[in-house]
């Protein structure tokens, strides 16, 4: 195997994702947790300009980091400060729990080693935007709208839960 | 050159190459920082009827900032004891990191660009959202009351004036048709994007001060009911940081308006072409800096409750009806 900077970087992004996704399982505070979700999805947005998809990888920075602060700032409001969660579970458990984890590791390694995936030669890296546009305004048009729309019936049925509840808070 | 060298193979090279011209970036933006806040303090005196700085370097205050700097590194450095130690010490790092990565795709004139990004608008507004996590981590860690309630401020605040701001570049995206800053600015040869978007100019400035959180729309920072905000626990190099931070998203902000709507490195009029873009550049920059100090000196803050309702209820629509226009314009005009 040729040592790359593409394969350098890779290995570097991976390596973050990956301790960034065991970092939020193991740490104890909120917000610690929520610090290391934001390295997984940045490395992962890195991973996407490796495979030269410039704007999948701007919009998952441009979507994720609102997302994210929301649910930090839920994670602040609704958890005491500096609030703790205690390690539970037996010796037992634990030694099961990583059997369980190595035993799909290593299905999904089988599955994945032999699975044929074939090169087609294509010219994504070129104006990639553009090709996105033009793919979703004629291909995937009609997809494109049910989404849309299947986004405005959860803004407006947000806005009425909203509504609703304050006109209770009202009454009561 | 730089274009040659990208697309060669790694190897030492480049990387020393690329280390030095960012590290020449990062010593020209620090020079930048530090005579903006004087020129800052010079305008916002002369504007008030005083004189400013006028002790240190000279009858014009030059190393005023100088000294400032060298002051805040020999603080003592104090962390909090109830503070959340190893994210108060990240907090400062997340937040300026992005401010400096933003630079890699302004284009300075034709051939001063880090990177020609296909995407580079996009990647501006994406990875200038990512300081929001510095801010409210720092108010979150700092363990206090007031920096908490600033953190809360500042990231409701950039989360809801991040919408205007990119609904108003969408008008000069369609009239040029690509998100490559370079593209834009060639296609301003024939007419600034001042002229063909006033509208989303206005919105675009607005909504851009907003998100450097300047005066009027200081907010998260605003000294007479949050102390400071989110960095009232922090001193010494720490809260320089932050600072340094946010004058370095001045100058990129500054830079982003120069590049989109007032044509970056081209020249006034045709004729006069002989005299070099960076030149050009540097004059428009100065002009658009100048708006953001005049600003600062000229309104009052904000209330609370007013910011979101401006930013949703009056920016957005008027961002929206702005895009529909453009979008006829063009289909009749061009």
């Amino acid at each position: 195997m040729t040592f790359t900077g593409e394969f350098l970087a890779f290995m570097i992004l991976a390596l973050v994702a990956i301790i960034g996704g065991v970092l939020l399982l193991n740490l104890n505070k909120v917000v610690h947790m929520v610090v290391a979700l934001i390295f997984t999805f940045i490395s992962i947005a890195g991973i996407y300009v490796l495979l030269s998809a410039e704007f999948v990888a701007a919009v998952q920075i441009l979507i994720y980091s609102g997302a994210i602060t929301i649910i930090m700032l839920f994670g602040i409001m609704l958890t005491r400060p500096y609030d703790e969660s205690e390690e539970k579970g037996s010796r037992w458990r634990k030694a099961f729990l990583f059997l369980g984890v190595v035993g799909f590791g290593f299905a999904v390694y089988i599955g994945i080693y032999n699975f044929p995936i074939d090169q087609v030669p294509t010219t994504l890296h070129e104006n990639n935007p553009m090709q996105i546009g033009k793919a979703i305004y004629s291909k995937y048009l009609i997809p494109f709208e049910f989404i849309s729309v299947l986004l405005l019936v959860a803004l407006i049925g947000a806005i009425i839960m909203a509504k609703r509840e304050e006109k209770g808070a009202e009454e009561e | 050159m730089v274009q040659d060298l990208l697309q060669s193979n790694p190897g030492w090279g480049q990387f020393i190459f690329f280390f030095i011209t960012g590290l020449v970036l990062l010593l020209v933006v620090l020079g930048f920082v530090t005579f903006s806040i004087l020129a800052e303090r010079k305008v916002m005196g002369f504007m008030q009827n005083r004189i400013g700085p006028n002790q240190v370097g000279g009858r014009w205050g030059l190393l005023q900032t100088v000294a400032d700097v060298l002051k805040l590194l020999l603080k003592e450095d104090i962390i909090p004891k109830v503070a959340d130690k190893p994210l108060f010490i990240l907090a400062p790092v997340i937040a300026f990191a992005p401010s400096f990565m933003v630079l890699a795709v302004i284009p300075f004139t034709d051939k001063f660009q880090f990177a020609d990004l296909n995407v580079g608008l996009l990647y501006y507004v994406a990875i200038s959202g990512l300081t929001v996590f510095g801010i409210l981590l720092g108010g979150w860690a700092s363990n206090n009351k007031y920096s908490l309630l600033g953190g809360a401020r500042a990231t409701a605040q950039m989360i809801s004036y991040e919408i205007p701001l990119v609904m108003s570049v969408l008008g000069v995206i369609l009239l040029t048709g690509s998100l490559n800053l370079n593209d834009i600015v060639h296609a301003q040869e024939k007419a600034w994007f001042i002229l063909l978007q006033p509208i989303g100019f206005i919105i675009f400035l607005i909504a851009s001060t907003a998100e450097l959180s300047r005066t009027p729309f200081d907010l998260p920072e605003s000294e007479s009911e949050l102390v400071a905000g989110y960095h009232t626990e922090y001193t010494g190099f720490r809260w320089a940081f932050f600072m340094l931070a946010e004058y370095v998203y001045l100058f990129a902000m500054t830079g982003l308006i120069t590049v989109l709507f007032f044509g970056g490195w081209l020249p006034l009029f045709g004729f006069l072409g002989f005299i070099p873009g960076s030149v050009w550049f540097a004059l428009k920059f100065c002009v658009v800096l100048f708006i953001y100090l005049w600003f600062r000196s000229t309104f009052p803050r904000m209330r609370a409750d007013k910011l979101m309702e401006f930013a949703w209820k009056i920016l957005m629509p008027i961002a929206i009806a702005n895009i529909m226009l453009t979008a006829l314009i063009k289909s009749l005009f061009f």
